[in-house]
């Protein structure tokens, strides 16, 4: 092991995993999140997945989307540190966000049975992005909290979440929002040809599909009309959290052909929104290789050192696709950025226990003698 | 296994489902014509059979033939969801003039986004048109399908769209998709799955959700990735003193134990099972692909 902490935290108060699906983003979260409860720090880790697999690991009820407290005994922790856990559900932190931000009683109960809304916070690919930034905002107004962690949605593109509060201000404070809510008043002027265009073709487009929802999308739109200064602020506020020198973006990925192309698409969509990288996590990678020559000293049955040799051969095999990618991937992260790399532990942490081995076992993969120096 | 025109092949993220469904769509065009469709927006299982991707337009103009030797009648294409809304707007607004200008403008992309599940449903009512087409031309359609839970949620969107839409094209076209959803002749799932407790997990929930939820029919599950056995269990325990070896051998045997596991809970669950092998390989392109094809076409006993 290089370092005692792969991943060096100093007073980050904010880690954000973003990832493909399927690289143990949720796993890591927790193992990270952990690890810092163990060094002392106060915790908040957040999860977006559906499914309950962080709580299952940490112990924690399912189905629960309530801050529950994660027991750290037996694990060394110092008095004062502390581990809660969350499940994120976006629709209650939609419902929540309206009801705060609503300008009235009438106007909230507008909002929450109009039909788009329903349909908008449960099902729109986006919202649970958004309402992600939106619990993180809340949660970092906790001053006992040291640090957050937060696990995100697996996403096609990185872009998703953390462009998430802009592109929620952008359809709200849309030319589309003022012209779709500015009804007959759109003839007396003040819109160009093209928005009298898109309006007919709407209106086209509403009675051809049946949906008939134009009504409704006007009313759901005029129904944030007192609100969105006040999204427009929490918007603001998400965008300097994710950009605050004292957040680090960890890009966790697997050193898999397919995972890397996808992580090498994170790393693009990232420097484009002008995010810093702070590291990129390899999960799962493959330990070390025993030695061939041992086999044939071993004393065993020629029959059985011969398997010995083929399970050798399959795993080296393995291993030299894992580091082919691992190059591919080393390839295409920026100059300084910290590659750390987890070990597979040949299943998933089923206890507490194992996620903090997990942490430990974290390391820094040198960018250049490659990972055989480790370990 | 009985197989369906349309074959939706979904699973845990990193089970396998873009290289089983190039193994598939291989496999099954060894028989009849074939159609590998992309709907990850990934290309992935269509890089893997060794095909260059082509958008829905291009595909549909080019037929997009492939030219590996394995795969002599498939063809790949790609299923987007702003790609299906463009069809859809196109073929209510006939007049190309007023349709392209609908698509150009910002007004309406916000209001498409707002409406929710459109892109999905029409993604699915694209999936109905293919699986009419290979009926009457006798063709297989394998589709390279999102993770399980963007699977489901897409799956149950045809239901959801013929409540918000109370008459007009799209109810007509929900029925028809809900319909087609649930014909097992047309319409069935494989859920990838490896020997891992989570991805069972997830394969588990997966079925159980398309039974019981959305009442679609689960062709089976593939287990990907099982390790051929090579140790037994005393051999792993005369190795206690070689502890790197010890390490290996014990990983693949337990690998193989709990996919042992894995088949009997799926099973048991009432889910038929087809077994890949773990390829240990220091590549996986389209050569792997070809040899997991003539193993699943055993498997799935596709004739």
């Amino acid at each position: 092991m290089k370092t005692a902490q792969a991943l060096e935290l100093g007073d980050r108060r904010l880690l954000i995993c973003l990832g493909p699906g399927g690289v143990g983003k949720t796993t890591l979260s927790a193992a990270l999140a952990l690890n810092a409860a163990i060094g002392g720090r106060t915790v908040d880790v957040m999860t977006v997945d559906p499914a309950p697999r962080l709580l299952d690991a940490l112990g924690l009820t399912a189905g629960d989307s309530t801050m529950q407290t994660v027991s750290l005994t037996g694990l060394g922790a110092p008095r004062g540190a502390r581990l809660r856990a969350l499940k994120l559900d976006p629709k209650a932190t939609f419902d929540l966000l309206i009801e705060r931000h609503a300008p009235s009683a009438s106007a909230r109960e507008a909002i929450l049975a109009n039909r788009i809304y329903r349909n908008l916070s449960g099902a729109l690919a986006g919202v649970a992005d958004y309402m992600a930034i939106e619990k993180l905002l809340e949660l970092s107004s906790d001053t006992s909290t040291g640090l957050i962690v937060l696990d995100t949605p697996p996403a096609r593109e990185a872009l998703d979440f953390l462009d998430a509060p802009r592109r929620m201000l952008e359809l709200l404070g849309s030319r589309a929002v003022t012209l779709l809510s500015a009804g007959r008043s759109v003839l007396r002027g003040g819109f160009s040809m093209i928005d009298l265009a898109a309006r007919a073709v709407l209106t086209a487009f509403d009675r051809l599909t049946g949906l008939h929802l134009l009504g409704d999308v006007q009313a759901f739109v005029a129904s944030f009309d007192g609100m969105y200064a006040g999204f427009a602020d929490r918007a603001a506020q998400a965008q300097a959290l994710i950009r605050d020198p004292r957040t680090l973006v960890v890009l966790v990925t697997t050193a898999e052909a397919e995972r890397v192309d996808q992580a090498v698409e994170f790393i693009e969509a990232l420097s484009k929104l002008g995010l810093m990288l702070g590291a990129v996590a390899v999960n799962r990678m493959m330990a070390p290789l025993p030695d061939e020559a041992a086999i044939a000293d071993a004393d065993l049955p020629a029959a059985l050192k011969r398997k010995l040799k083929r399970n050798l051969d399959d795993f080296a095999a393995l291993r030299q696709r894992e580091s082919s990618a691992l190059d591919r991937l080393r390839a295409s992260i920026p100059a300084g950025t910290r590659l750390i790399a987890a070990p597979d532990l040949g299943h998933e942490p089923r206890r507490l226990a194992d996620l903090a081995a997990l942490a430990r076992s974290l390391r820094v993969v040198d960018s250049d003698e490659g990972e055989k120096e480790c370990c | 296994m009985t197989l369906p025109r349309l074959i939706f092949v979904t699973g845990k993220g990193g089970t396998g489902k873009s290289t089983v469904s190039a193994a598939l769509a291989t496999a099954l065009a060894r028989r009849r014509p074939t159609t590998l469709a992309d709907l990850d927006g990934r290309h992935a299982a269509i890089r893997l059979v060794g095909a260059v991707a082509h958008d829905t337009g291009a595909a549909k103009k080019n037929g997009a033939k492939n030219s590996t030797e394995s795969a002599a009648a498939l063809d790949v294409i790609t299923i987007t969801p702003h790609g299906e809304l463009e069809t859809f707007i196109e073929r209510i607004v006939p007049l190309r003039a007023v349709s392209r200008r609908m698509l150009q403008s910002r007004t309406f992309g916000y209001v498409t986004t707002a409406l929710p599940g459109l892109e999905a449903f029409l993604v699915l009512e694209r999936l109905r048109q293919l699986a009419g087409q290979a009926a009457l031309k006798d063709r297989f359609v394998a589709i390279d399908a999102p993770a399980t839970g963007h699977a489901l949620e897409l799956l149950a969107v045809a239901g959801g769209i013929r409540n918000l839409a109370p008459a007009g094209t799209l109810n007509r076209l929900s029925s028809a998709v809900e319909e087609f959803l649930i014909d097992r002749n047309r319409f069935g799932v494989i859920v990838t799955v490896t020997p891992e407790e989570f991805a069972l997990r997830e394969a588990l929930e997966a079925a159980g959700e398309l039974r019981d939820r959305l009442n679609i029919g689960c062709v089976g599950a593939v287990l990907n990735c099982v390790p051929p056995a090579l140790f037994t269990a005393a051999e792993i325990a005369k190795l206690r003193r070689h502890e790197g070896h010890a390490r290996l051998a014990d990983r693949r045997h337990e690998s193989a134990e709990f996919a042992r596991h894995a088949r009997q809970a799926l099973e048991r669950a009432g889910i038929a099972v087809a077994e890949l092998p773990m390829l240990y390989a220091a590549t996986l392109g389209a050569r792997e692909v070809a040899t997991l094809s003539r193993r699943l076409a055993i498997e799935m006993i596709i004739q």
